[in-house]
């Protein structure tokens, strides 16, 4: 039965308790505040921010999986430079999220396809694909917004699809992983008055050029580390529709991609709270040696998640010059769904 | 659950389909809109009909345009035999006799029955020998990365189908209940006597069927958006008609040529759940019609409303080269879902490969797809929704496993069999190897 199944059954049983419930979630979402009205191109500060509620974590297959809830939450869907808002329409309970990772690494993997299967007694109540999602305080994580079937015991099941090799490639010891799909149950209690008492605050600043501070998600984090502790030798960094780049150099080539001289790396990340941002297209050129190549973007257990090219030897003096041609793909919560869009192209003197 | 008797009939006639039983066959026959008006019958003698079980096309309707409708009411039955081992000579003269009643009873047509028995590879386990190579059957697999569907692996599938719900109903109940008899002739051996009913499903389809049945008691079925949003005409919950005859493959060319089962043919069937908040609220006509067809497809204004005025041919080969997808990936960012499906069933001249026989259900009050597909090996079918995956489209991150790739952000794939569907005079509990 579902929720909608619920009410019908709870309205003519006992059912107060129910559609008090019920009513809760709506009045809940109606009082998400309107958006800010001058958005800047740019990461921006919230209007509001919730607490979330961590709900358990597992291990399937060579996969680690944790998750978390929240209230509904709109997000905005990117299809190329494109955002379409998701509205909030009343019939979610929970903004349910889970982020996955190489437990021996820590390294946090994107792109794994993930889709979440929400049961309770036996029956299913929501199942859905979980968006790859960008977030200020969750940082990147997998999450939708799903339906409930009040207080109770909920079974979670999450299908991890693989990471897909022509999307993401793997370097070092890390070749050959993530290809195969694994499923994570993950039991666990949701009640009403549990999610009401998350925390909920509204802010003065929301629309300024500032970020709130990343969540203690109990989980690890897809974050470049802070510039001087990035891997390899750090040449320059430059800015793209509000994005970092933060261009490095490796002596050696990965283990898993051809070329015998250097490893030229990109590393993308949000300003303030430096959280990884996948999914682009990247090329790169180097001024005086022609031809532009792909910047490719690789899941390397040491340098976690980057944009990579072999090359010959990066010469000083050199300037890399990064094109943009698909932002990240990534559903944005509030705050980052007007930055990291329009990205013209970046100048890095090496 | 009971049948509620104030509901407009049609929807009642639905609903008996989907609950089943005496019960609900006998308040079906008081209400069906031809109750008393006879059905039509069948022939006295089996060998008049087809080898090819699934000869449906020409007994079904047709429109003016050349393409299949399939009958209104299915019932999907997954059975196991009822002994271990090797099935005996009597149970197999059991279930032929019972299949004999259901030829002489009705037509085999949409007025009628149209109905097929298939077999899986976990039934012809049983035997010693295997199935002959020209027989393509793999055990059901899972065929994403992304789905994690639970193998209907029963020994036999029994697929009826009728646009007449009394029908479908009556002949499971002569079957598999208590009732004597079908269209009034005596049931002497049914089915029930060999062979045990494991799973039930129910299917619909038909211009009107989804809208009227996207709410149960006034209130959206799951996967129901509360915009209650399937278009009127529609004959399928996404809001579009398909199975145009230019897109599906012909009964001759799915037909297994060789060997003993010659005559016969493989058949997938898969169950997605549907989830159409997202499909209906959050995108445009053109976007929908860009993932459900191409993005050229919305481009040129091809489709309107229900995409009836396509004819007999969705249109899609003109939108298959790897040109055009990478064109309209960099452009809206999409691939359509016949378009990446299609790149994969078309044989070396042209030939669709594979002949789709979807249908909708509420089983369950989940708006689901019960999706059988009829191809002469089995493969085939694994190779098509290899390519409707389109993992190899993900080159530009905007197409993702789920997202802008064309329906799968939508479907859900629960269940999943594969069955032979054996040539008439092997249509009881056959060998591996029958002679
Ligand atoms: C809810 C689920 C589905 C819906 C609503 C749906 C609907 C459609 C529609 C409207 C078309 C275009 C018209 C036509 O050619 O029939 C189409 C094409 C197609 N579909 Fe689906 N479909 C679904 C699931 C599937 C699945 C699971 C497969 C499995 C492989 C599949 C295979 C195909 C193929 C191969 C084509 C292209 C036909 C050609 O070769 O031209 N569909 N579908």
């Amino acid at each position: 039965m579902n929720r909608r199944a619920v009410l019908r059954a709870g309205a003519g049983l006992v059912g107060a308790g129910i559609v008090g419930g019920c009513l809760q979630t709506e009045s809940r979402s109606v009082r998400s505040p309107p958006l800010v009205a001058d958005r800047p191109d740019a990461v921006y500060h919230p209007t509001h921010s919730e607490g979330m509620e961590m709900i358990g974590s597992t291990t399937a297959g060579e996969y680690k999986v944790a998750a978390m809830y929240s209230y509904p939450h709109r997000f905005w869907e990117i299809t190329g430079p494109n955002t379409n808002k998701k509205e909030l329409d009343g019939s979610h309970a929970m903004h349910l999220m889970t982020v996955v990772w190489d437990p021996e690494t820590r390294v946090v993997l994107p792109n794994a396809g993930l889709t979440i299967e929400l049961t309770t007694g036996g029956s299913l109540v929501d199942q859905t694909n979980m968006y790859a999602m960008l977030s200020q305080p969750m940082g990147l994580h997998y999450g939708n917004n799903v339906e409930a079937d009040g207080d109770g015991t909920y079974t979670a099941s999450v299908d991890i699809g693989s990471v897909p090799d022509d999307r993401v490639r793997r370097t070092g010891e890390f070749r050959g992983r993530f290809t195969d799909p694994a499923t994570a149950e993950i039991e666990f209690d949701y009640s009403q008055s549990v999610r009401d008492g998350l925390s909920y605050e509204e802010y003065d600043d929301a629309g300024e050029r500032a970020a709130l501070e990343p969540m203690d998600m109990m989980t690890p984090s897809a974050t470049v580390p802070p510039k001087a502790e990035v891997p390899g030798a750090v040449r320059g960094t430059d800015t793209s529709g509000d994005a970092v780049f933060v261009v490095a150099v490796q002596d050696a080539v990965p283990a898993g991609i051809e070329g015998d001289g250097q490893y030229l790396t990109v590393f993308a990340h949000t300003p303030y709270n430096r959280t990884v941002l996948p999914s682009m297209t990247l090329s790169g050129s180097l001024s005086g040696s022609g031809d532009p190549f792909a910047l490719e973007p690789t899941l390397d257990p040491e340098l976690g998640y980057h944009y990579g090219a072999a090359v010959s030897e990066v010469v000083d003096g050199r300037t890399l010059s990064i094109t943009v041609d698909t932002p990240p793909q990534l559903t944005r919560h509030e705050g980052y769904e007007t930055a990291f869009l329009d990205m013209p192209g970046a100048e890095v003197p090496l | 659950m009971g049948l509620d008797e104030s509901l407009p009939r049609r929807q009642f006639m639905k609903a008996a389909v989907a609950v089943g039983g005496a019960s609900a066959l006998s308040a079906c026959l008081g209400r069906a809109p031809r109750a008393g008006e006879p059905v039509p019958e069948g022939v006295s003698d089996s060998s008049e009909l087809p080898q090819r079980q699934h000869a449906w096309n020409e007994r079904v309707r047709g429109d003016d345009e050349g393409n299949v409708h399939l009958p209104r009411h299915q019932t999907i039955l997954y059975l196991n035999v009822d002994a271990d081992g090797t099935p005996r000579s009597d149970a197999r003269e059991t279930v032929e006799a019972a299949l004999r009643t259901l030829d002489r009873a009705y037509e085999r047509s949409n007025e009628g029955l149209v109905y097929s028995v298939a077999y899986s590879p976990s039934y012809f386990e049983r035997f010693d020998d295997s199935l002959p190579d020209s027989v393509d059957l793999p055990e059901p697999r899972r065929l994403s990365g992304f789905e994690n569907p639970e193998f209907d692996t029963q020994d036999t599938l029994l697929h009826l189908a009728s646009d007449r719900a009394d029908v479908v109903l009556e002949a499971e109940e002569a079957m598999f209940g208590d009732r004597s008899e079908v269209n009034g002739l005596a049931v002497a051996d049914r089915l029930g006597d060999a062979l045990t009913v494991d799973d039930r499903r129910t299917g619909f389809i038909g211009a009107g069927m989804p809208a009227e049945r996207q709410t149960q008691r006034g209130e959206p079925i799951s996967g129901i958006p509360d915009s209650l949003p399937v278009p009127e005409a529609s004959p399928l919950f996404m809001g579009f008609e398909a199975g145009f005859a230019g897109n599906q493959a012909t009964e001759d060319y799915v037909t297994i040529e060789a060997g003993p089962f010659a005559g016969g043919t493989t058949k997938h069937v898969a169950n997605l759940r549907q989830r159409l908040g997202d499909w209906y609220d959050e995108q445009t006509f053109e976007e929908r019609v860009m993932e459900m067809f191409s993005p050229s497809h919305a481009e040129q204004g091809r489709v309107e409303g229900v995409g009836a005025n396509l004819g007999a041919d969705s249109g899609i080969d003109a939108f298959l080269d790897s040109e055009t997808i990478q064109q309209s990936i960099d452009e809206h960012g999409r691939v359509g879902h016949a378009q990446k499906a299609a790149r994969a069933n078309r044989d070396e001249d042209g030939n669709v490969r594979i002949l789709r026989r979807h249908v909708e259900s509420t089983d369950g009050d989940m708006a689901s797809l019960h999706f059988p597909s009829l191809q002469r090996r089995l493969s085939t079918f694994e190779e098509v929704r290899e390519a409707m995956n389109g993992d190899d489209l993900t080159d530009n991150p905007s197409v993702r496993q789920r997202v802008n790739n064309g329906i799968l952000e939508y479907v859900f794939v629960q269940n999943r069999g594969n069955f032979l569907v054996p040539p008439r005079r092997y249509r009881a509990l056959p060998t591996p190897r029958p002679a």
